[in-house]
């Protein structure tokens, strides 16, 4: 009965020490500690851990004396009975008891050895995995990997994945269809909200945007190819126009005239513009995207000056003067009336300094219809017409503000002039007989049918109304006397005379015409035919290359009212004549717009005025909301617009005075 | 350099000392040529963004925006070429630290040129992406540069002539000593050494190499409980003589583990921003070709 006992050490190099005892002993003991026979020095070992007993040839019993239960062939026991012909292994802390049987009878052989090293093996190749971040932190390269793919999967796989061809939303191109003049001016349009939302899901090129879309243009913001349609083609014209029709944007000037007056990049920029594929003057070159909300409609002053500045230079035949900035702007040059006629008006444009006249065909002093103390002043007091502070007639009783308050409604005669120059002219019971204006070849007519009439069969309560001065007390005796009438030659003589008086051919006195306008007498035999009435064309937009929203300036320089309207329209108090042109010159605007005159200046660009997609006369656009939208002329013949009343059954306010 | 200084000496009164060059650091190399030259550029840029007017507002499509692009983008190539450059050994025709100094304030005034080429517009896209990650990688190396500057310094103070392996094996030795004195202890002191032994970690996650604190640390749990041991004995009469040995032994240990982690907070203090830097240059890199391609795509 004896152990042959191996303990196995390692050298530093890898090699085995290998020592061999004999202990001719039924029972032994394994520990820690140094009365241990097989001593095992690790600390996870107890100090006398096991006691091993050699019961009969080929049995071990293994008993656990340390209080920690033994692994054997992997399972953890007290105690254990081995047959040494199993080779059974005992796995101690880092040690392993191999069980065999000896080389001489009734031996048995124990190879002690440490199985797991040492938690204080040296190791030269921990240093750096100690010392420097390698093998805590994922690789630098790795790391560069992971990144550089993940921003080129996100920032050009997908968005390449997903380029190119997108719908345009059909909403959004009717929207952008509607032709100029049914927005406010300078206003944006309406942004197209309930769409715009709809069509703002996710796209993978959207990370290529440079900067949110413009608030019109918000609806496209997932739709890159929408104005992208072509790679590294920037973006054409026939994108915008696509939905921006033309009659919705006029264009500037035709194609060719745009080439010709557009200033001309030259040398490297234009080889820029060139290699770039950047072609100049799209819509794109003006109109930068991706520049916020109001992106799209931020167009600088600069980019009309650069052309404007030198146009007569590239575009010798202009009419257009240079305008190098706000401070050289040339002089008004209204648009007026040369040649009045009802069909065929014609106009020209002369500039302020050029001593302008306008021949509107019609006689209109302003200075005897602005005083408080003449007939005039004595008529609005009378019959209670808008009066200004000092009791003459108000500007706007005849000039009207528009619906929008940038402009003026039409004089009409029978609203602006009708109250006072009344053209009733007989009273028959409780009709008041009026003429018709704008229609001299009925007014003869009716005047002399009214004197056969009366010939023919005389009625009780006709009167002829007439408002030449006459001695007090004698009117009603002298109008029965006019229509006491013998024969039927009495009363083609009396029509006669009467249209004679009425047309007022030649300054005659009482004449209702010749009030206002010029009559000739063209001396034809037949009397309806004798007078003819000179055309009158007025003008309704002086300077319609321009915008000024009168309503805008009802305050001027502290004044308000008429008063406001005189401080610019200086002449009208005292204009005599009708050809006077009442105009504020560009220097009234200078005062407040830009100029350094006063302290505080309210900045002008060019769009405060003019508009750019207003074709090639530059009225494309409108500023007005008028509901029956209209090409802008540049002047208006003041037509009749509405139907002249004939004989009217509302008697006219001069016409009720005189029945009184 | 200390030759032509010196070479330069025999006529001169007045001499530079060949040290004085010896110890010029990248950042102040040949009199700080390269900080100057940055200076310029900066200064340049901004004078080309103060003095141009693009409309309708300032941005990277304007000409200037172009032109700081251009210039930007080609000089993020070159300071990511430093990564090439620190691998070829040669002093021609700049010197590696010529080169350093070069990038250091090259890339500090791609903060001026990056943003000015912005026209300080910024949003969830591709082309902000590359100015954040372009910023990432100069705040980076900001961060590199101060501790470059100042950590090798306080490093070879702590180290004290102490090589890394000297460091690992002073703690090794005073393992194997430890595991000696604790053959003859029972259980639950054996264990408590084993808790030293077995878990100590010197380095530890990134967080503990950064702070260079492990309160949970293995011998200083041991330490503890040791020294509580110990105290224990000793109010009642001698502490156990193997015990205090094994004290004095943990106590040791702590100190070398101390200086040890000292050390690698250091050493990964000198290191970290790498780990940004890198590869944020390489995300930058990879931003900039979306970038530039997808503006000229959507042209």
């Amino acid at each position: 009965m004896s152990f042959v006992i191996r303990q196995i050490a390692k050298r530093a190099d890898g090699g085995d020490i290998i020592r061999t005892r004999t202990l001719a002993a039924a029972e032994i003991t394994v520990g820690r500690g140094t009365d241990c026979d097989i001593q095992l020095a690790d600390l996870g070992v107890m100090l006398r851990h096991a006691r091993l007993l050699q019961l009969s040839d080929g049995t071990v019993s293994i008993e656990a004396t340390g209080g920690i239960p033994l692994e054997i062939d992997g399972k953890f026991v007290n105690r254990a009975d081995l047959s040494v012909s199993d080779n059974p292994k005992i796995d101690i802390a880092s040690h392993r008891l191999t069980l065999a049987k000896g080389d001489t009878p009734g031996a048995i052989a124990i190879t002690a050895e440490r199985v797991v090293a040492a938690s204080d093996a040296a190791d030269a190749a921990s240093e750096t995995g100690i010392f420097s971040l390698r093998g805590t932190m994922p690789s630098k390269r790795g790391l560069a990997w992971v990144f550089a793919g993940l921003v080129l999967i996100i920032g050009l796989a997908l968005p390449l994945f997903m380029m190119g061809g997108s719908m345009l939303p059909a909403d959004m191109v009717a929207a952008a269809g509607r032709p100029a003049g049914t927005s406010d001016a300078g206003k944006l349009q309406p942004a197209l909200g309930g769409d715009a939302v709809k069509n703002a899901g996710y796209s993978a090129d959207m990370v290529w945007s440079s900067g949110p879309l413009s608030t019109a243009h918000a609806g496209l913001s997932n739709n890159c190819g929408a104005c992208h349609s072509q790679p590294f083609v920037s973006v054409t014209d026939s994108a915008c126009i696509s939905c921006h029709k033309a009659d919705a944007v006029p264009a500037h000037a035709s194609a060719n005239r745009m080439d010709k007056g557009r200033l001309q990049t030259t040398g490297f920029q234009a080889g820029i513009h060139k290699g770039l594929n950047l072609p100049e003057g799209r819509c794109a070159s003006c109109h930068k995207e991706h520049e916020g909300p109001r992106g799209a409609l931020m167009v600088a002053a600069s980019f009309c000056t650069d052309c404007h500045t030198g146009l007569s230079g590239r575009l010798t035949d202009t009419k257009i003067a240079n305008v190098p900035n706000w401070e050289d702007h040339p002089q008004f040059k209204p648009t007026l009336v040369s040649v009045a006629s009802l069909t065929a008006p014609r106009f020209e444009r002369v500039s302020l300094t050029d001593k302008p006249m306008e021949r509107s065909g019609l006689i209109y002093p302003h200075d005897i219809h602005q005083s408080a103390t003449n007939g005039v002043g004595n008529m609005v007091r009378k019959q209670g017409l808008a009066a200004g502070a000092n009791g003459a007639l108000a500007c706007n009783y005849c000039h009207t503000p528009d619906s929008d308050g940038v402009r003026f409604k039409p004089i009409e005669m029978e609203k602006n002039c009708g109250d006072c120059h009344d053209l009733a002219f007989a009273r028959d019971g409780g009709v008041i007989r009026t003429l018709p204006h704008g229609k001299p070849e009925q007014v003869a007519g009716i005047i002399r049918d009214f004197y056969l009439g009366q010939a023919l069969s005389p009625r009780a309560g006709v009167q002829r109304l007439a408002f030449e001065r006459r001695a007090p007390g004698r009117m009603a005796e002298l109008e029965n006397a006019d229509l006491r009438i013998t024969s039927v030659g009495e009363a083609r003589a009396r029509g006669d005379a009467a249209i004679a008086q009425i047309f007022g051919a030649g300054g005659t006195a009482g004449g209702l015409c010749s009030d206002c306008h010029i009559v000739n007498n063209t001396g034809a035999p037949n009397a309806a035919e004798r007078f003819t009435v000179a055309p009158v064309t007025l003008a309704s937009h002086y300077l319609p290359k321009g915008q000024f929203p009168h309503n805008q300036h009802k305050t001027y320089d502290r004044k308000t009212g008429d008063a406001a309207c005189i401080a610019c329209h200086k002449g009208a108090m005292t204009s005599k004549v009708s050809t006077d042109v009442l105009l504020p010159g560009i220097g009234e605007c200078r005062d407040c717009h830009g100029s350094t005159k006063v302290a505080t200046n309210v900045p002008a660009t060019c769009n405060t005025c003019h508009g750019y997609h207003y074709g090639e006369t530059g009225q494309g656009g409108d500023f007005t909301n008028s509901p029956h939208r209209q090409p802008l002329a540049p002047a208006k013949v003041a037509a009749r617009a509405t139907p002249v009343r004939l004989g009217s059954a509302e008697p006219t306010k001069a016409a009720r005075k005189a029945s009184a | 350099m200390a030759s032509r200084a010196a070479g330069k000496a025999s006529g001169k009164a007045i001499v530079r000392a060949p040290r004085e060059t010896a110890h010029e650091g990248f950042l102040n190399h040949k009199r700080s040529r390269w900080l100057k030259i940055a200076l310029f550029v900066a200064a340049l840029a901004i004078a080309v963004y103060v003095f141009t007017d693009p409309q309708p507002r300032p941005n990277g499509g304007s000409v200037a925006g172009y032109t700081l692009g251009t210039i930007g983008a080609l000089m993020i190539i070159w300071l990511s070429l430093i990564g090439l450059r620190k691998r070829i050994i040669t002093t021609k025709p700049y010197s590696l630290k010529g080169w350093t100094s070069a990038h250091v304030y090259l890339g500090l005034s791609l903060i001026v040129i990056g943003t000015l080429h912005t026209g300080f517009q910024l949003g969830w896209n591709v082309h902000s992406a590359a100015y954040v990650l372009m910023m990432f990688v100069i705040i980076s190396g900001i961060y590199g540069i101060i501790v470059y500057d100042r950590l090798p310094e306080q490093l070879s103070a702590n180290r004290n002539e102490a090589t890394q392996p000297q460091m690992l094996e002073a703690i090794r030795a005073l393992d194997r000593q430890l595991d000696t004195a604790a053959q003859p202890l029972g259980k639950d002191e054996a264990d408590l050494v084993r808790l030293s032994l077995e878990r100590t970690d010197i380095g530890g996650n990134l967080w503990q190499r950064l702070t260079g604190r492990q309160p949970r640390c293995g011998t200083a749990r041991a330490r503890a409980a040791i020294q509580a041991l110990v105290n224990q004995q000793m109010r009642t009469g001698k502490p156990d003589q193997r015990l205090t040995q094994i004290l004095f032994l943990l106590e040791r240990k702590d100190a070398a583990l101390a200086q040890a982690r000292r050390h690698i907070r250091m050493k990964t203090q000198l290191e970290i921003w790498l780990f940004i830097h890198v590869p944020a240059t390489f995300a930058l890199l990879a931003a900039l070709i979306a970038h530039i391609l997808s503006v000229f795509l959507y042209w």
